[in-house]
């Protein structure tokens, strides 16, 4: 998914696009790119985000314009592959949404004809096309450059000596903004909100053409009447989709995510030099460490391969002796003490592993290789699709590390388990935490960093303090704390630890602290000894683990929501940690 | 022009279908009713369509983002009835607007019979009008409105679709539409019935078969993913993108199929099968005149005959339907007659030689024993030994 937006009128239209750009971030960060005619053809292009990087770009001038911001999944984010692409002579400026599925095709059959391609993108192809049937009427050749387009496209496109944009769209979303001697064309409305109310939504298969004077919409040649509406939405509720907020849009994303990522990965996509290695060391941070944590635990046990999980903050000055290779985890690829962990164990000359969400991002570049976890642009502050997609990768990671064809099975249809588990109900546990200044939350082996995540999120949006323990540890200080007041979720499945969780869980009941039992469905002794239980679906252990990580991330929404608290954006916290 | 499309209820006469799902999200041909509806307004243009949600509205949320569907999300937090849920819209409505059910599905022919008209009902004929709204229509006129008698003359049902204006809301104080329509109607005002083209409305679950066969007829031809050369393929067929169809498999359209399915080899699937993503079907089996939703696996040596098998299920090897006509007794319906192999809630698991004959079975429910003949209404979460 991408977003592309573009403007013709009185205004300069750098800083109209690039705002436009930043309210459709929603639809992916990863480059972005302006085309300014003033008569000439401007180009502005950079890596990353556009609220990081806008200065530059809102300076180029000229009152017509398109933009576009990127979610890469071919072709690596770089200024190069950035839009807007440019035909041979530069003065045709192309920015598209979709996917060209003809492009290579169409680019051999250009390349013949002589036209030089700057960029791996299906996209330059629209624009060499474009130039290809030029002859001075510029709607006419993009008329003819779309039916040789297969696939699913939102364009505009803007060429030199023309006062107007032309757009064009089939399958992929695109609607005019109609000002008063301005209009807009945008991949949704929010970018033409505040400007105009105004709004035509074009149909698969129009052109249309803005000018300065209007505005007219073809079907081929014919013109052809688009009705214009009027919106009166406001802009988050069109970036949610019509969920109240981005956690929540994006948990319930985590079947699409999971699936996707985990069959994304497939043996071909971790080298040979990778698969046995001596020792290996992950570092991360927050989540991300929680995540390796499973994998530390995973690894060990399946593989035979010592893991040790370090925290990217600390692992850069307490930098352990190190053998094997260094894994780094992080959703944006951003991250500053992950980013440093990685240069050291460059500096040792250990092979380097980045797991990231982020095409393009900064640890791929410096990493010896790369895997991608398929969440698309995470927004919520608190993480919850990316998780649950660092999970999937770590669990294919140990598949193919241990060689056993049966250790993914179970996994493969987990998608089915988290589906499930989003029906649950738990509007009593809520009811629990909701008034609780403190929480714990215990499990054991690879439910004990479960639990750590848990009560990150149940501390990050809801301000409770929320602490995770290995359920035997408990015992080790912080049993003196517990109370009434102090709820503890419990995560007991069945498995090896399960019956000395029983006794654990009763020593706590026995100090009076209310209890919420998380364990497998059917299970007939936890209910009895809980005050609230929540069956988790999944028959098998590591199914049951993802379950109950998704089930935290809820119980931690509602808490919050049920508290008024500001979910998305939580006081103090920020989307990625770019500074140490 | 705007539209309201409710989808807030759950549609509990298709339980248990409906436990992760409301009516409008249930997929007939692979594609949820709902999006049919949107689809039949965007073909007239209609562009401004706000949908109301309440069971289950993340999940109907979810899919419309997924979709990119340029729709506006209203709220009804509690389901009190069809009025209720629309005046949830009105604040966003500004005068004419198309009223619409989102668990029916209707044609764009259809919308563009009522769409000029103001204060008009979409009607049609049914042979069953006892489970409908019957309309009473003399001279061009429509005089009454009985929801669902239990005894009637006419054929003539409300297909739920209504074209209106803001001054319906003076009437629309009650829970349902069709008592502020009657009540409009007994003001004065003239509320003209349309003859609709194509609506169609699954009452009952194995409803879903008869409207999946008629939907699945105007499917259009793909063959992506990986297909054997030595399968055969006839007719009208749907193979999404990511599939497998193993060596000797048999296939005669109308049948789809979603994307990174696995079929095969050796299996038969014969017309009017719809079968969702990611599906497993292990070699050696026979599907048929059935709608197996995402994530289902088939074991081998099954057959499956007019079933519907909801998301999730895992029929192991040798599972069979049987198709047979039974009387039920559910709640709220009374006694139903009704002809049909099976019908499964998600999930539901059955162990090897399992013979389904016309049951219906609730979500999660796990049949453990083998060589088992289950008949009749199986609850949700049982367990069969």
């Amino acid at each position: 998914m991408c977003g592309i937006v573009g403007y013709i009128g009185f205004r300069q239209a750098a800083p109209v696009i690039v705002e436009g750009l930043r309210k459709l971030e929603y639809r992916g960060y990863d480059s972005f790119g302006i085309a300014t005619n003033n008569p000439h053809i401007d180009v502005y292009k950079c890596e990353g985000k556009i609220s990081e990087n806008d200065r530059a770009a809102a300076q180029l001038h000229g009152s017509i314009g398109v933009g576009h911001t990127r979610w890469a999944t071919h072709g690596v984010p770089s200024d190069r592959n950035a839009h807007p692409h440019l035909d041979c002579t530069g003065r045709i400026a192309v920015v598209h949404n979709g996917i060209i599925e003809n492009y290579a095709a169409l680019t051999r059959e250009l390349e013949e004809r002589g036209h030089r391609f700057r960029s791996e993108t299906d996209t330059e192809v629209v624009a060499h096309l474009i130039e290809e049937y030029y002859r001075g009427d510029l709607v006419a050749a993009v008329r003819q450059a779309i039916t040789r387009l297969q696939g699913s496209y939102a364009l505009l496109v803007t060429a030199e000596g023309h006062d107007e944009i032309v757009a064009a769209r089939d399958a992929s979303p695109l609607v005019l903004g109609i000002g008063d001697q301005e209009f807009f064309a945008a991949s949704d409305v929010t970018p033409l909100l505040g400007y105009t109310e105004r709004v035509v939504y074009l149909e698969d298969g129009d052109l249309a053409s803005l000018d300065r004077d209007g505005w007219h919409v073809f079907r081929d040649t014919t013109p052809v009447r688009r009705e214009i509406e009027h919106v009166t939405w406001d802009v988050e509720t069109v970036r949610k989709g019509g969920f109240p907020h981005f956690m929540l849009k994006e948990i319930y994303e985590q079947p699409k995510v999971f699936y996707d990522t985990f069959h994304g990965i497939t043996p071909e996509s971790l080298p040979e030099r990778y698969r046995r290695p001596s020792e290996i060391t992950v570092v991360a941070c927050g989540s991300s460490y929680h995540a390796g944590l499973v994998f530390k635990y995973l690894c060990e046990s399946t593989c035979r391969i010592p893991v040790r999980a370090e925290l990217g903050s600390e692992f850069k000055y307490f930098t352990p002796p190190l053998k094997g290779i260094v894994m780094v985890i992080s959703q944006s690829g951003e991250t500053a003490d992950t980013l440093a962990a990685l240069k050291k164990a460059k500096a040792y000359n250990c092979p380097t592993l980045a797991i990231t969400n982020v095409l393009g991002s900064s640890v791929t570049r410096i990493a010896d290789h790369t895997l991608y976890m398929r969440a698309g642009p995470e927004i919520s502050v608190a993480a919850t699709k990316s998780f649950v997609a660092q999970l999937a990768v770590l669990l294919q990671l140990v598949a193919l590390m241990s060689k056993k064809d049966d250790f993914a099975e179970p996994l493969e249809r987990a998608n089915s388990a988290i589906e499930e588990v989003l029906l649950q109900d738990i509007d009593r546990a809520v009811e629990i935490c909701r008034p609780a200044q403190h929480l714990f939350y215990v499990g054991r082996g690879l439910f004990y960093p479960i639990a750590l995540e848990g009560a990150l999120k149940m501390k990050e949006i809801s301000y409770i303090h929320a602490e995770g323990y290995a359920a035997g540890e408990l015992k080790h200080g912080p049993f003196a704390l517990l109370s009434e007041e102090t709820p503890v979720v419990a995560l007991c499945s069945p498995g090896d630890t399960y019956s000395i969780m029983l006794s654990n869980i009763k020593e706590m009941k026995a100090r009076k602290a209310p209890i919420i039992g998380i364990g497998a469905h059917g299970d007939r002794e936890l209910i009895d000894i809980v005050d609230v239980f929540i069956p988790i679906p999944g028959s098998h252990e590591l199914v049951q683990m993802i379950a109950t990580s998704v089930l935290l991330q809820l119980l931690a929404y509602r808490t919050a929501v049920a508290l008024g608290r500001d979910v998305d954006q939580p006081r103090n916290l920020a989307k990625s940690v770019t500074v140490e | 022009m705007q539209a309201v499309i409710l989808a807030a209820g759950e549609g509990t006469r298709l339980r248990p279908l409906t436990l992760s799902r409301p009516k409008a999200l249930v997929p007939v041909a692979n594609t949820p009713i709902l999006k049919y509806v949107i689809d039949a307004l965007l073909a007239n243009g209609i562009r401004e369509i706000i949908v109301v949600v309440g069971y289950r509205k993340e999940h109907v949320i979810r899919y419309l983002n997924d979709h990119d569907l340029p729709v506006r999300v209203v709220y009804q937090e509690n389901q009190l009835g069809t009025a209720h849920a629309l005046r949830c819209a009105e604040p966003y409505l500004q005068d004419r607007f198309l009223l619409l059910a989102g668990d029916n599905y209707i044609d764009a022919a259809s919308i563009a019979q009522i769409k000029n008209e103001r204060n008009a009902i979409l009607v049609t004929d049914h042979p069953r009008p006892t489970d409908f709204g019957v309309v009473i229509a003399r001279d061009g006129l429509v005089r009454e409105i009985r929801e669902k008698p239990t005894t009637t003359d006419g054929k003539i049902v409300s297909t739920g679709i209504y074209s209106l204006d803001r001054s319906f809301f003076r009437y629309a104080v009650g829970p349902e539409v069709p008592d502020a329509l009657q009540a409009m109607i007994l003001d004065g005002v003239r509320v003209t019935p349309v003859r609709a083209v194509d609506w169609l409305d699954a009452v009952n679950p194995w409803d879903l078969l008869e409207m999946n066969s008629r939907l699945l007829a105007r499917i259009e031809t793909q063959r992506a993913g990986t297909i054997s050369r030595s399968s055969k393929l006839y007719g009208l067929i749907r193979i999404g993108k990511g599939c497998e169809i193993g060596p000797n498999t048999y296939i005669h359209g109308p049948v789809m199929i979603g994307e990174g399915c696995r079929i095969g080899p050796n299996c038969v699937i014969l017309p009017n099968t719809s079968i969702g993503a990611r599906v497993t079907i292990e070699p050696l089996s026979y599907v048929a005149h059935s709608l197996v939703m995402d994530d289902v696996v088939i074991g081998s040596h099954s057959r499956v005959i007019d079933a519907v098998i909801g998301e999730g299920c895992r029929l192991a090897d040798h599972t069979a339907t049987w198709t047979s006509e039974a009387i039920f007794e559910r709640e709220k319906e009374g006694f139903q007659k009704a002809s049909f192999g099976a019908v499964l809630g998600d999930r539901v698991r059955s162990a090897p030689y399992t013979i389904l004959k016309n049951c219906i079975v609730g979500n999660n429910a796990s049949i453990q024993s083998g060589n088992t003949t289950v008949t009749g209404i199986i609850p949700d979460d049982a367990v069969v030994i």
